[in-house]
């Protein structure tokens, strides 16, 4: 009996070798092993579950013989029997529907499930996941039995590891191709949208996953805002705040998380929403520059995904390049956006300076114009690009003002403003110019530019000629003044009494002296009038025979 | 025969104008000093004020303001060596008949000085 049941374990040890050897897929291997089990082995139902390290629970690999509801209980087994298998030691039970110790006994019940064995599956010593064998009959498994289902779990988990290492390397490769595309993708603009709509498109495909948003730390406020979402519904991403969502928070602290089912893990709080959307799994990694977080990536699934250590790194490494990308499309942004500024702020200077009415311009210290408004080149009547690096003094040709008092000179050997007045001969005749030179010194204090400001000033210097002959006509007309009253006050004292001396006189002789001296005074009192009158002032009638003098008015007599 | 008062800074002057205004019959005080004339005014009967623009201390326009404040019906001949608007216009606003320009010939003095005293009794017809 014993040869027997050894040639029939052996027959079933070949086919299971056999039907492993055939595929490579980790899961195909699963899926085959809990189809072909209960057949080989006379049982009812077969589930290999695979540990997930995350959260150190096992998730569901494979199902054969069971409803969904009882796979869907909370727990596997008792927390005895789960410490038992966790310590790598295989558990028969028999009568499982009536162990009250089960919190979901009832579902046992209800699927009729009456003997179970559950073995470890290990792998170099570790537990990687349980194979449980269930029956609908009373079965007691016999210690061979035990012992040859050992031996199968064992091989199962060497088929697994080297499925999943085989899924890994093939996975590690296409992941190598995709971060090569979506690194050559994303660094090939500097658009921030377009780098955030490539990750967003092409992460979720590379992974065989449905969705992903970016979230990005707004640095004001140093709050998340959604940058970039595909393949999501707009109310799913409306459903409210997420940065108190512990994935979240986990993720910002730096670390990734990977989450197999949405709906039972304290980790994610829109259950309802995920639900509602089909999310069944999802991978959140932070957005990293120079390890510091910027934001988060999430990739959400719509199939149950334990998220393997290479779909991690993949996601983590897309995340550095994405992170990397959207910090130079930023700053690339912040440049845009100050090259504007300076635009607009050398667009507001060059008004200004176009908008003053002096000539302006600037050379260097080697005497090259490097800057000139308009009023100077309609002067120069020369375009901008005619004059632009021309030597300073070539600009004035006969014109120049000599070297000895040209204030760019003098501003470049003494580092003081410096101020000349010359006149220049144009088509309208002799113009006079004010020249102000100023130094534009560098941080070190040396002058790095000269800024010339010229100054048509003819009109100035002409009033100021004007007002220095007025003055001087004034002085004149104020002594001629002078002179006519101190001298008409005597003169007629002197022409009166001589007048009365004339009348008391008997002698010819002495009268027609006499008179000769009163010639003579009035000649002197018409020369005193025509001082006042060559001086502006002109007598006129005034009031009957009274004269006064008009045009100009002067206080006092 | 009138009462004449003559304020001239040039001493001179004024004795001319009293002889020349004396031969004519007329009463002539002499002043050099504004206070000594204006208090004269103020103390005795003057008929014709003849004054220089130009005095010592006030202006002979002042004198002519003060002298005619006191004695409203009193005749005045402004006497300047250089005439301006100003005075002019001040001097026969204020009630001056006549605005002579030095040095004024003796007969131009006699002639003004009895056109002026005959139109004592006339309102002035001079208006500024």
């Amino acid at each position: 009996m014993e040869q027997i049941n050894e040639l029939k374990f052996l027959k079933v040890f070949q086919k299971v070798t056999k039907l492993i050897s055939m595929v490579l897929d980790h899961q195909q291997v699963m899926d085959t092993i809990v189809r072909e089990l209960p057949g080989l082995l006379d049982i009812d139902a077969a589930t290999i579950r695979l540990l997930d390290p995350s959260t150190n629970t096992f998730v569901m690999g494979a199902a054969h013989g069971l409803s969904m509801e009882y796979l869907s209980r909370t727990n596997i087994d008792t927390a005895e029997t789960m410490a038992l298998i966790n310590s790598g030691y295989p558990v028969a039970k028999t009568d499982v529907d009536q162990d009250t110790n089960f919190s979901d006994q009832a579902l046992v019940s209800q699927e009729g499930i009456k003997s179970v064995l559950t073995l470890p599956i290990l792998f170099q010593d570790s537990v990687i996941g349980i194979l449980r064998l269930l029956t609908r009959h009373n079965r007691t498994f016999t210690s061979e039995e035990i012992s040859f289902s050992m031996a199968l779990a064992e091989q199962v988990g060497i088929a697994i590891s080297t499925g999943r290492m085989f899924t890994e390397m093939g996975n590690q490769i296409d992941f190598m191709k995709e971060v090569q595309e979506i690194s050559t993708l994303v660094n090939s603009t500097l658009d921030l949208n377009s780098v955030l709509n490539i990750i967003v498109e092409r992460l979720p495909r590379s992974m065989g996953c449905q969705a992903c948003t970016i979230r990005l730390l707004r640095p004001e406020t140093n709050h998340l805002e959604l940058a970039a979402s595909h393949g999501i519904s707009e109310e799913y991403l409306q459903r409210g705040e997420v940065e108190r969502e512990k994935n979240i928070t986990l993720a910002l602290s730096g670390e990734p998380v990977s989450i197999y089912d949405v709906s039972r893990d304290e980790r994610v709080m829109y259950k309802d929403n995920m639900k509602k959307e089909g999310i069944k799994s999802l991978l959140a990694v932070p957005l990293k520059v120079k390890g510091e977080v910027i934001g988060i990536i999430r990739i959400l699934s719509d199939s149950h995904h334990c998220f393997t250590s290479s779909e991690i790194n993949f996601a983590v490494t897309i995340a550095e390049i994405g992170g990397t990308a959207i910090q130079n499309a930023r700053t690339y942004q912040k440049i845009t956006l100050l090259f504007n500024q300076v635009e607009e702020s050398e667009r507001f200077v060059a008004n200004i300076l176009n908008c003053i009415r002096p000539q302006l311009l600037v050379v260097d210290k080697d005497l090259h114009l490097v800057l000139a408004n308009r009023v100077f080149l309609a002067a120069m009547d020369k375009e901008e690009n005619e004059l632009l690096g021309a030597d300073y003094h070539s600009l004035w040709q006969d014109q120049a003002c000599p070297a000895k008092t040209c204030p760019v000179e003098q501003v470049l050997a003494t580092g003081q403003t410096a101020s000349h007045e010359h006149q220049l001969i144009k088509n309208d005749g002799p113009h006079w110019v004010e020249r102000t030179a100023s130094p534009m010194l560098n941080d070190g204090g040396e002058i790095e530019y000269v800024i010339e400001v010229i100054r048509d000033i003819t009109a100035k210097r002409q009033l100021e000629q004007e007002h220095l002959e007025r003055v001087k006509l004034q002085g004149v007309v104020e002594l001629a003044g002078t002179v006519a009253h101190e001298i008409n006050s005597p003169l007629f004292a002197a022409l009166g009494t001589a007048q009365l001396l004339e009348e008391e006189m008997e002698s010819d002789e002495l009268k027609k002296d006499v008179q000769t001296i009163i010639r003579n005074l009035k000649t002197i009192g018409e020369l005193t009038r025509k001082m006042t009158t060559m001086t502006g002032f002109e007598s006129r009638d005034y009031v009957g025979e009274t004269k006064i003098v008009a045009f100009t008015s002067n206080k006092e007599s | 025969m009138a009462e004449i008062l003559a304020l001239d800074d040039v001493q001179d002057a004024t004795v001319l104008i009293g002889k020349i205004l004396t031969k004519k019959g007329h009463n002539v005080h002499s002043f050099t000093e504004e206070d000594e004339a204006i208090a004269y005014a103020k103390a005795n009967k003057v008929d014709l004020a003849i004054l220089d623009i130009k005095l010592k201390k006030m202006s002979g326009i002042e004198v002519l303001e003060l002298l005619k404040a006191s004695t409203p019906e009193m005749r005045a001949i402004m006497l300047t060596g250089y005439p301006t608007v100003e005075t002019a216009r001040e001097a026969i606003s204020l009630g001056a008949d006549e605005y002579c320009v030095k040095p004024i010939d003796r007969n131009e003095l006699e002639e003004k000085v009895e056109k002026v005293l005959k139109g004592k009794d006339k309102k002035s017809s001079i208006n500024v």
